[in-house]
């Protein structure tokens, strides 16, 4: 029971897999479907990561499915315009950065609740999306060493997961391993407290809020690559679902406080839903119905666990 | 509330046991209340004092023992139960909603009076107005709890204990928040709840009043009772005796100190080590503020004279009009700066400001100078080897009990998290500690503990002040004493003026000040 109760979501996720896997053994149960479904969770576990750092702070980002759709209609825009591919990413990764410092800026100076600020700002972010796309998808004009960014394999191992693999150890060892990070848990914990022991709690939350959103950039970035186009709302999954892995993730283990392994085990429940459903040729519809009930399921039982403590 | 009387005790509980795991923290307690008595439970913290409100409010159930109400062994199976019973609790941390005003608060989980399917309220102002009329005359009403005084506040609460018939009311530290007057004014009311036959169950730590004010008292000692009587027949030294386990060498409050020996370090450094020129309070008058090396200066006054703002003024948290200096160099920025500096700060109320309940013990006595801790210095990643050598030492110095120091500091009891609060700054150079409230809400040991280690800053040459409401500590500790009305520094009284009666006088404004004579105040006003 106590098992149960500590590691009951990672419980959970073998649970899941060992089910698709009895169910469907030579589709879901292989090697390179397991690989495959990393590859899947790739971009939404960055964008999930980059709404952990927020969450830590006790604070939503609702604007970064916007940030997503905007790397990527300003990164096909930007390559119209005949830059080359180092300028385009980094110009596109300081446009995110810009737009966290911003949402962030209004949360920690002005004291705007955050879900209210980003969710505000977000709709601006995705207007001046659409105004630069002209509502169409964009897809002329993408160099081929672009799109080898989100794609292909090195090594055997796709290369979304590469990506995955090192935002994940950065940003774990930047949460869990530096004072930055504990200063993250600390503001999030009593910001009154970590103010008055001389913490530089808004320049904190910013450098937060932009770190989200320079993730949420970075995924947009991928995803143009790995499609070979990019839509204005192209990014428009990934809010809540990045907010059910961080939420899942803050059950999977027992401080019940946000964190990046957390996170990837709440990401890639999520996936590994997702991918055995289809195998099973479940209908897209059944499916949302089963991930909110799961994550739903997960919550309830991190709750009730509790009472015993 | 008239039939109890007569056949013993109103309320009997015996043997009472409860056990958290491997933790006893009740271990065969009892507690026997007569009608219409104050009563006063007394115990370090840990003893097991809110255990035992706890099990008497219905949240916890009692793993053994019994509860015998007018005779009749009863059970409390939650908090309606303990409702219904006439029982009415008023926490530490107070539980009203900031935006409603003492009606609405009154009301909160009541049965309200309506009129068709909407309040009334006429009717539901009229009933708490005739408690307030009796309790407390000049509560205002319909002003939202947020812009009401913590005085005021207790008294809200208690209008809401009685807003139905209450056979018991208990008090968990009261006036832990209240000056000297609000705490007085409370007391009153505690007398007259008893007079019309309610039990009162009160707990403090202030010895003095619980010998002032109580008919009766309990001791709890590791959850278990360990003395219980009349208290006319018993002193505080008695009861600081049965508290601590016999030995009194753990005094309650420190014996008055010599203050005709010069504190150590203060003749050979005469200058001000820190000092601030200011424009404070409501009325923007003038204070100035000259701390010398090695001295302790006690800052007394109501609640809402402005003590802690002026505290977090000097610790650079909120924005000072005028200049703050140490050692002659002006101080800009804020709270990071002073800490560079060498000032410390330890809070009014430690768990909205004192700490971060979601980091571990450790890593909040390592928050406020995290670079310290690092194991290659230009790279900001902690040492967790150096994190725990540093929570070692400081639990040792400071006698911190907590099972780990790697869990959260909810873990820790009142008086260990002030410990907490207070021992992130040890292990540096302080040069000059502002301390708010230093032991409230803390019991005798970890009080003890805590006024020596604030005497031995002092006595290694740092400038200490400290705001207080606790009027022994202030007189035990403090070399001077700034007393405060509105903002105002009244009275400064140090050597042979400074007596108990000279800061009472001043802080209600009877003092002659230097500044003319200081104006009357009327009795019943609290400063918002």
């Amino acid at each position: 029971m106590i098992l149960l109760r500590r590691y009951g979501t990672l419980l959970a996720l073998a649970l899941i897999i060992v089910i698709f896997a009895i169910a469907s053994p030579h589709a879901f149960g292989t090697v390179a479907n397991l690989v495959n479904i990393t590859q899947q969770m790739a971009l939404l576990a960055i964008v999930a990561i980059g709404a952990t750092l927020v969450m830590v702070l006790g604070e939503f980002d609702l604007s970064v499915s916007s940030v997503v759709s905007w790397a990527g209609i300003a990164s096909v825009a930007l390559f119209g315009t005949g830059l080359g591919l180092p300028a385009v990413i980094a110009l596109v990764l300081v446009s995110s950065l810009l737009m966290g410092s911003i949402s962030g800026f209004l949360v920690a100076r002005f004291s705007v609740p955050s879900f209210i600020a980003t969710l505000a700002f977000g709709t601006v972010i995705g207007g001046f999306t659409f105004w630069v796309s002209n509502g169409a998808t964009l897809f002329s004009g993408i160099p081929p060493a672009f799109r080898d960014l989100g794609r292909g394999m090195i090594l055997g191992i796709p290369v979304p997961t590469l990506w995955l693999a090192g935002v994940a150890v950065i940003f774990w060892l930047l949460l869990d391993q530096t004072e930055f990070g504990r200063r993250l848990y600390a503001i999030g914990g009593n910001r009154e407290a970590a103010r008055l022991v001389g913490l530089p709690v808004r320049r904190d939350m910013v450098v937060a809020f932009a770190l989200c959103a320079g993730l949420s950039g970075l995924a947009g970035l991928l995803l143009t690559a790995r499609l070979g186009s990019a839509h204005p709302t192209g990014g428009g999954g990934y809010l809540l679902q990045a907010y059910a892995a961080v939420f899942l993730g803050m059950t999977a283990f027992r401080e019940g406080e946000p964190s990046i392994p957390g996170t990837l085990v709440g990401a890639a429940i999520i996936a590994v839903i997702s991918n055995g459903l289809t195998i099973l040729g479940v209908p897209s519809f059944l499916q949302d119905v089963m991930t909110g009930a799961i994550i739903l399921a997960a919550v309830l039982i991190r709750h009730f666990g509790r009472d015993g403590d | 509330m008239t039939e109890a009387s007569g056949t013993g005790p109103f309320l009997a509980l015996s043997g009472l046991i409860r056990h958290f795991g491997a933790t006893k923290a009740l271990d065969g307690a009892d507690l026997v209340i007569e009608a219409g008595s104050v009563h006063a439970l007394v115990g370090e913290n840990g003893a097991g004092k809110s255990t035992l409100i706890k099990t008497l409010s219905g949240l916890y159930q009692p793993g053994g023992g019994s509860i015998r109400l007018d005779g009749a062994d009863i059970a409390i199976d939650g908090p309606k139960a303990a409702e219904a019973l006439g029982f009415r609790f008023i926490h530490q941390e107070l539980n009203l909603v900031p935006h409603f005003d003492a009606v609405g608060n009154a009301w909160i989980g009541r049965r309200h009076p309506r009129r068709g399917p909407f309040l009334d309220h006429r009717a539901m102002r009229r009933r708490v107005a005739e408690i307030a009329a009796r309790i407390a005359p000049d509560l205002p009403l319909d002003r939202p709890a947020i812009r009401l005084t913590p005085g005021q506040r207790q008294m809200a609460e208690i209008v809401r204990a009685l807003i139905e018939p209450a056979r018991l009311v208990v008090m968990d530290e009261p006036t832990s928040s209240l000056s000297e007057g609000e705490a007085e004014r409370l007391h009153k009311v505690v007398r007259r709840l008893a007079e019309e036959g309610t039990a009162v169950l009160f707990i403090s730590h202030r010895l003095d009043e619980v010998l002032e004010l109580c008919g009766s008292y309990t001791v709890l000692r590791n959850g278990r009772t360990v003395g219980a009587g009349p208290i006319a027949g018993i002193d505080r030294a008695g009861l600081v005796a049965l508290m601590s386990g016999g030995a009194s060498d753990h005094a309650a409050v420190d014996p008055m100190r010599d203050r005709s020996a010069p504190p150590a370090g203060r003749s050979e450094r005469p200058g001000a080590l820190f000092s601030a020129d200011l424009a404070f309070g409501p009325a923007n008058a003038r204070f100035t503020l000259e701390a010398r090396p090695g001295e302790i200066i006690g800052l007394y006054g109501l609640v809402g004279s402005g003590r802690s703002s002026l505290l977090k003024i000097l610790w650079g948290a909120s924005v000072a009009r005028g200049t703050i200096t140490i050692a002659g160099r002006k101080l800009v920025g804020g709270p990071a700066d002073r800490i560079r500096k060498g000032i410390a700060y330890v809070p009014e109320d430690r768990r909205r400001e004192g700490f971060a309940a979601t980091l571990s013990i450790e890593d909040n006595l390592a928050l406020a100078h995290l670079a310290d801790f690092r194991a290659v210095a230009a790279v900001p990643i902690s040492s967790r080897g150096k994190i725990r050598q540093f929570a070692a030492g400081v639990g040792a110095r400071l006698r911190l009990v907590a099972a780990r120091l790697d869990r959260s500091p909810m873990t820790l009891s009142g008086g260990n998290q002030q410990k907490l609060v207070f021992g992130r700054w040890l292990g540096r150079t302080i040069r000059v500690l502002l301390v708010d409230e230093p032991t409230r809400g803390v019991d005798v040991g970890a009080k003890a503990e805590i006024h020596a280690e604030m005497r031995r800053i002092a006595a290694e040459s740092a400038s200490v002040i400290m705001a207080t409401s606790d009027i022994e500590e202030l007189l035990a500790l403090s070399d001077r004493v700034l007393v405060l009305q509105t903002g105002r520094l009244i009275a400064e009284l140090g050597g042979t003026t400074l007596t108990r009666s000279a800061v009472v006088a001043a802080a209600f404004g009877h003092a002659p000040s230097p500044s003319g004579p200081a104006v009357p105040r009327p009795s019943e006003e609290f400063i918002a």
